[in-house]
């Protein structure tokens, strides 16, 4: 096999190396404009090796399967000015039992794919004529080689599938836009619920409400809670708090949050997008706690960065980030906190996330897709709203978890949360 | 490989197929504090057949250059199964081209080694510039794309695209309180672009530190002044996506929104589209799709004008090809994006903008910006107040956010000198990111701003 010699070429340099081979197909029918717009296959190779050679870390990839002297040659001469190696790579270990592949998704055929598309789009004209629609459904599947040094070698075969709906909605300067979609591993998608989803953020949308500047009660939607995901996501990465640009650095044991917020980074979830048996560097994917009942467990490593940190690695290799998260559900059905709220906003999507200094939690966001709440009810879609503030201040301030996680997208399972007050400004 | 890529496209069966080859040799060193990051090179070889029958599209992409009569011949076939109308396609003249690269400092012949001298060089100074630096992160990239067009009409093109950039950014920490400095340069240029930076990193050492001390801004309406970096920012997200016709071309009620001729900013508005710019980054001959590039205005004294064309959007609405169809790689079909878009000065000196406003920001550089076409957002890096009429303190979280059409008639005073900054990153759509844009504009001033931020 070609990873067997890309190993055995580099050795006889290197101390240490692993290397991969990944070849995928895809195949996806995609529709514009109300109509089926193109159809693409795609075949794909990736070819990769890092090694340690002298202490030092050299790596290099490329898509032509013959061009192994050139990877090989490329990685040693990186080597020669890389970063020291703070690992050794790491000797075969059992990973867990975790589906990840799904024979059904390779029987979908081009012509089921554009029925599936069709089927979201009827039902979202039925609701809606005016609105003009997009959609999309695609399969995949991938096979995977990895190889290293000191013993560990396997194959992995991963399928993928997905569908999605969008739309928009135009009256006269309005411009709405609203949609769905869902992938994961798994063939089993009902495209039906996602064009009844995205319907349902339509019609909530029917009117535009009035929303006044100032601090009020907030729920995030599980999409919306990926406002609060970004801060986390840095913060809990390994390097980050090594290098202390994260804020939780030395906050290892301490309360950070609500005594009821809880999430961890779970790979061992069946077909989810983030989940497999190893992580990029051979090691068994585990589960791990990141907050639990406000306080912070755990931080996420990958070989190197808990070598330098002195850290035993997570399994989120390479790179120190999150496979799956998956928040806590508590105790509050999401009725209940609509019909609570006497004046507060509803947040489903937002435009600039990420745009100012994220790592630090501070956030200020256009509400993109929005509705406001009044008296317990939501009476329509707010416009040109801005929403601000910090998320370990606000994780701090929860009211109320819903007691039902669901999926927004393949790999966050979360309920939506009420946070007692953010500052909204409105024009 | 002209000969290979034109017998594949004989076997061809639909109205129209092209196919584009990319060969990508790139390198990248990367410091956080004070280690090495990351260090390497890699290629990358792969392309992409578009075929186009009864309007429908099929596409094939592929690493494996093995096969490429198979290939052809799967996009026919996809594309057969997509199409039940008449195909509208503009005709353009058939072209056969070659466009070297011109670099005065190669960066393919620079070594490893001395691209991570250069860089720790900058990290250095970062580092040492304060006891209050937590951080650094100093990266370089550079990509040298090659790239073969032939297509079904007889045109063929072999087009070589450099770009190359270094972003330099500093945290730096106060207990809770961290705060980002940075700056960053990029082109379609050689590698001298990116030495002799030590006061740009120094710059955004300082910035990090003075940050600390800065306050949030106070949420609510201003005046503001952009500077030109930011005005390229709202140039490109505010208006420049509206003006995409794929976006238009099927869509009766954009069209409506959009017609040429509507009055859309003041008399003193001018933004231009163009792709013709030497050593931007949005600049290339040819477009994606065979296109020569060309300098489009989109508006002029307030009045749209003008719109950004791919083939198929242009014969649909009946106007002329632009040059805008790009693809931000071989995995992707070219779609209708921009080029290097600006705002086009006007006649005010910065005294002239400040000097009558007695509550105001001052918006410096961008960290970023979004649309939903409609709304729009862009962060500033960092601001400071404007208060009766001189520049005041440092403000830090400043995001502008607003309505495009409320906001374009909004401006009420463009500075005299267009800058372009070479700025990195690129722009997302589709799917496909980040594609080199080139931004820039004047000094520009706008009423009635909605800024976010919390209020006191």
């Amino acid at each position: 096999m070609i990873v067997n010699r890309l190993i055995e070429k580099v050795m006889r340099k290197a101390q240490g190396a692993q290397a991969y081979l990944e070849q995928s197909e895809s195949t996806n029918v995609s529709f514009e404009n109300d109509k089926l717009k193109s159809v693409r296959s795609s075949q794909s190779t990736g070819m990769g090796v890092k090694v340690i050679v002298d202490g030092k870390i050299g790596s290099s990839h490329t898509t032509d399967i013959d061009d192994v002297d050139g990877v090989v040659g490329r990685a040693l001469e990186a080597a020669e000015f890389g970063s020291p190696a703070h690992f050794r790579f790491p000797s075969p270990q059992e990973g867990p039992d975790v589906k990840v592949y799904d024979g059904a998704v390779l029987r979908v055929t081009k012509e089921e794919m554009v029925r599936i598309g069709e089927e979201m789009m009827t039902l979202v004209k039925g609701y809606n004529p005016d609105i003009l629609l997009s959609a999309e459904a695609g399969r995949g599947v991938s096979k995977s080689h990895f190889v290293n040094s000191a013993g560990i070698e396997f194959l992995t075969e991963t399928t993928s599938f997905a569908a999605g709906v969008n739309g928009q909605w135009i009256r006269g300067t309005d411009i709405l836009w609203a949609g769905h979609g869902f992938g994961w591993k798994k063939r089993e998608i009902d495209h039906v619920e996602i064009a009844k989803k995205a319907i349902e953020l339509f019609k909530m949308a029917e009117r535009i409400a009035q929303i006044r500047s100032g601090d009020m009660p907030v729920i995030f939607t599980p999409e919306g809670m990926n406002v609060f995901l970004l801060a986390l996501r840095l913060g809990f990465n390994g390097k980050n708090v090594f290098l202390g640009s994260s804020p939780l650095a030395g906050k290892l044991g301490e309360k950070i949050s609500d005594d009821t917020f809880a999430i961890i980074d779970n790979p061992l979830l069946d077909y989810a997008s983030g989940s497999g048996t190893y992580d990029g560097e051979g090691v068994p994917h585990q589960v791990t706690p990141l907050i639990e009942y406000g306080i912070v467990k755990n931080f996420l490593y990958d070989l190197d960065t808990a070598g330098r940190a002195g850290k035993k690695t997570t399994g989120n290799g390479v790179g120190c980030n999150p496979t799956n998260l998956v928040i806590k559900e508590g105790g509050t059905p999401y009725e209940e906190m609509v019909k609570n709220t006497k004046e507060g906003l509803l947040v489903h999507d937002v435009l600039g996330l990420g745009q100012g200094n994220p790592i630090s939690g501070e956030f200020s966001v256009n509400v993109q897709l929005g509705y406001k709440i009044e008296n317990g009810e939501i009476v329509g879609r707010v416009k040109d709203v801005m929403l601000a503030g910090n998320t370990y201040e606000a994780l701090k301030r929860i009211v109320a978890i819903g007691d039902k996680a669901e999926w927004a997208g393949g790999s966050l399972l979360a309920p939506p949360i009420q946070i007692a007050r953010l500052s909204v400004v409105a024009k | 490989m002209r000969e290979r890529m034109e017998k594949a496209l004989r076997k061809g069966d639909a109205e129209y197929t092209e196919i584009r080859i990319e060969s990508v040799t790139s390198s990248w060193v990367n410091f956080r504090g004070e280690d090495l990051d990351s260090i390497g090179s890699s290629k990358t070889l792969g392309g992409i057949v578009r075929a186009l029958v009864k309007g429908g599209w099929g596409y094939a992409t592929f690493n494996d250059l093995s096969d490429l009569e198979t290939r052809v011949r799967e996009a026919c076939e996809s594309a057969r199964l997509v199409g039940k109308e008449e195909s509208t396609f503009a005709e353009v003249e058939t072209v056969v081209d070659e466009i070297p690269a011109t670099l005065e400092k190669d960066f393919r012949q620079i070594s490893l080694s001395e691209k991570r001298s250069v860089i720790e060089e900058y990290n250095k100074i970062i580092l040492g510039y304060h006891d209050k630096i937590e951080t650094s992160n100093v990266g370089y990239r550079d990509s040298f794309r090659k790239v073969w067009y032939s297509n079904s009409e007889g045109s063929y093109i072999q087009d070589e695209r450099p770009d190359i950039g270094v972003g330099i950014s500093a945290t730096a920490r106060e207990d809770d309180n961290v705060q980002r400095g940075f700056e960053n340069v990029a082109g379609g240029a050689g590698f001298q672009i990116i030495e002799g930076l030590q006061e740009k990193a120094e710059a955004a050492a300082r910035r990090s530190v003075d940050l600390l001390s800065a306050s949030p801004v106070t949420g609510g309406k201003y005046t503001i002044i952009i500077n030109p970096r930011l005005a390229g920012v709202f140039a490109h997200e505010a208006f420049g996506h509206l003006s995409e016709s794929d976006l238009v071309y099927e869509n009766e009620r954009m069209k409506e929104l959009m017609v040429l001729g509507k009055r859309l900013g003041p008399d003193i508005l001018n933004i231009i589209d163009d792709g013709t710019i030497m050593a931007q980054r949005g600049t290339h001959r040819y477009d994606d799709e065979g296109v020569k590039t060309r300098k489009n205005y989109l508006i002029k004294d307030g009045i749209l004008v003008g719109r950004l064309h791919s083939r198929e959007t242009a014969a649909k609405m009946g106007e002329k090809p632009t040059g805008n169809a790009r693809a931000v790689g071989y995995q992707h079909q070219p779609i209708v994006r921009m080029t290097n878009t600006y705002i086009d000065k006007g006649d005010a000196t910065f005294e002239d903008m400040i000097k009558d406003v007695g509550l105001g920001l001052y918006a410096i550089d961008m960290v970023g910006g979004q649309t939903s076409m409609e709304m729009f957002t862009f962060s500033a890096a960092y601001g400071y107040m404007v208060r009766d009429g001189k520049i005041a303190e440092l403000v830090r979280d400043v995001v502008l956010t607003g309505n495009v059409f409320e906001t374009l008639m909004n401006i009420d005073t463009i500075g005299d000198t267009v800058e372009l900054p070479p700025v990195g990153g690129g722009c997302g759509k589709g799917g496909q990111s980040p594609l080199p844009v080139g931004l820039g504009g004047p000094y520009v001033r706008i009423q009635n701003v909605v800024v976010g931020g919390r209020q006191q």
